[in-house]
């Protein structure tokens, strides 16, 4: 895909969250049913769940791309791998700030060892150390393949992790646990977190195509001022000549 | 096979060498954890509970510690003199190197796990198992999948800026299986459970390491320069 044609969908990709976002905040304090037993804090719920499907999903793309890039070498997959860590390192914070607001009300804390809150807050963790890997290493060609490296390692840990956080928790049942799956989920609000999750999916698409845009031209810039750099004579690089 | 298992063990065979002939790396993991068990007596309030009751969970969590330790320093090591570079011009596969490292690695954090559950022991007055075969394997993999990780993430650490203070950041998020079954088979081996309790969790912490080994195996030549 040209750049251009990139930054265009990224732009209309934008547009249409935004006004899917702005629809699905109206459903979700105007118009969706309140839930029966958690009360009106169950809203939350359609704001905390598609960020969560999009924080994953984003872990995924950067796996997937990180992978493609050690094997075929092609800097666009690297811009790509780290275009959707930095979209899924916003999800995963919002997920993580909205998960122990609603917890607090439905469980009676902010924190528990539930899996998911705990799965969550070590991804988080994850994105952070590719992103310190990346910004610590001054060598460009080595900084892609560390990182890399980092995002598919956690990758490919994730089920283990998932295993073990599911394993000590059946170890040590909550004494509260609100449970989600009583009655059937009202068809209104199905259909409330399908918008929320069409209206993020979009957003995070946007995001990662416009920064997917912005990454490709750092790489342009950056080629162009070196090429620059180069052609100058020797005098005005700044080196003296006798 | 046998050319590359003798590549392996060459590799490891001169780590070793360098860590005899210094003692440095194997004297800092050692009294490191000596004295953390110090400190840990005087950091719990022995009339609420007895360090003992902690002891499964912080055996592992000063292995970890003494391990970050050891690992940070293992290309630090190839720094000097452009060591590194004559290891990778060496006629060796560049997994073959890992292996290496990793098994150098495995035994002498093999060995600082040992003096950590003999410490603990000594310290706490833990009753060990009577036949200590499955505590040992247990203690065994989980090393070995700690420093297949380690070694990997290491090299990547060594590369950059931040050095081994990125290490733990790095490396604790995936460490979290190893320390949930890792402590849970030694809790129940310490409690004196027939070994077939620990089984499960002695098959996660396998499942961990050989997906770490190859992790590490298939993503190593990427991070070393060529």
């Amino acid at each position: 895909m040209s750049l251009r044609s990139v930054r265009w969908a990224g732009a209309l990709l934008g547009f249409a969250g935004v006004a899917l976002t702005v629809l699905f905040h109206w459903q979700v304090f105007f118009w969706v049913p309140t839930e029966a037993s958690m009360g009106i804090v169950q809203r939350i719920f359609y704001i905390h769940l598609p960020a969560a499907w999009v924080a994953f999903f984003a872990f995924g793309i950067v796996a997937l791309c990180s992978a493609v890039y050690l094997w075929l070498g092609e800097e666009k997959l690297d811009h790509a791998a780290r275009s959707a860590a930095e979209g899924g390192m916003i999800f995963t914070t919002i997920v993580l700030t909205s998960g122990p607001l609603w917890a607090r009300l439905a469980w009676g804390t902010w924190w528990t060892w539930e899996p998911r809150l705990t799965l969550t807050l070590l991804l988080w963790f994850i994105y952070l150390g590719y992103f310190l890997v990346r910004s610590s290493t001054e060598n460009r060609e080595r900084s892609r393949k560390f990182a890399a490296v980092v995002g598919i390692v956690g990758a490919l840990n994730i089920p283990l992790i998932h295993m073990s956080v599911l394993w000590f928790r059946s170890l040590h049942p909550q004494p509260v646990v609100a449970r989600t799956d009583g009655p059937q989920l009202h068809p209104d609000m199905a259909t409330t977190v399908f918008t929320a999750l069409g209206a993020w999916t979009l957003v995070f698409l946007s995001l990662f195509l416009l920064r997917y845009g912005v990454a490709r031209m750092e790489a342009e810039a950056e080629r162009l001022e070196a090429a620059e750099a180069s052609a100058r004579p020797l005098g005005e690089q700044g080196v003296v000549t006798p | 096979m046998m050319r590359y298992l003798r590549q392996v063990l060459t590799i490891a065979g001169k780590d070793l060498r360098v860590e005899l002939r210094t003692r440095e790396r194997v004297a800092a993991m050692g009294a490191f954890v000596v004295l953390t068990a110090v400190l840990l007596n005087y950091a719990v309030d022995r009339t609420v509970i007895h360090p003992r009751e902690l002891a499964a969970g912080m055996i592992w969590i000063v292995i970890t510690l003494a391990g970050l330790l050891g690992l940070g320093r293992t290309f630090e090591l190839e720094k000097e003199d452009g060591a590194l570079e004559g290891l990778l011009v060496a006629p060796v596969p560049r997994d073959a190197l890992y292996l290496g490292k990793v098994l150098a690695n495995a035994a002498l954090l093999g060995a600082i796990a040992a003096l950590t559950l003999g410490v603990f022991a000594l310290f706490f007055q833990l009753t060990l198992p009577r036949n200590p075969l499955p505590l040992i394997g247990v203690i065994l993999v989980g090393t070995v999948g700690f420093v297949a990780l380690g070694t990997l993430f290491s090299g990547i650490t060594a590369g950059s800026r931040m050095g081994e203070t990125l290490l733990p950041i790095l490396l604790f998020p995936l460490l979290v299986p190893l320390i949930t079954f890792g402590a849970s088979a030694t809790a129940s081996l310490l409690a004196g459970f027939p070994p077939e309790e620990a089984v499960y969790s002695l098959r996660v912490l396998a499942a961990f390491t050989l997906v770490a080994l190859t992790a590490g195996v298939g993503l190593f030549r990427f991070i070393v320069e060529d």
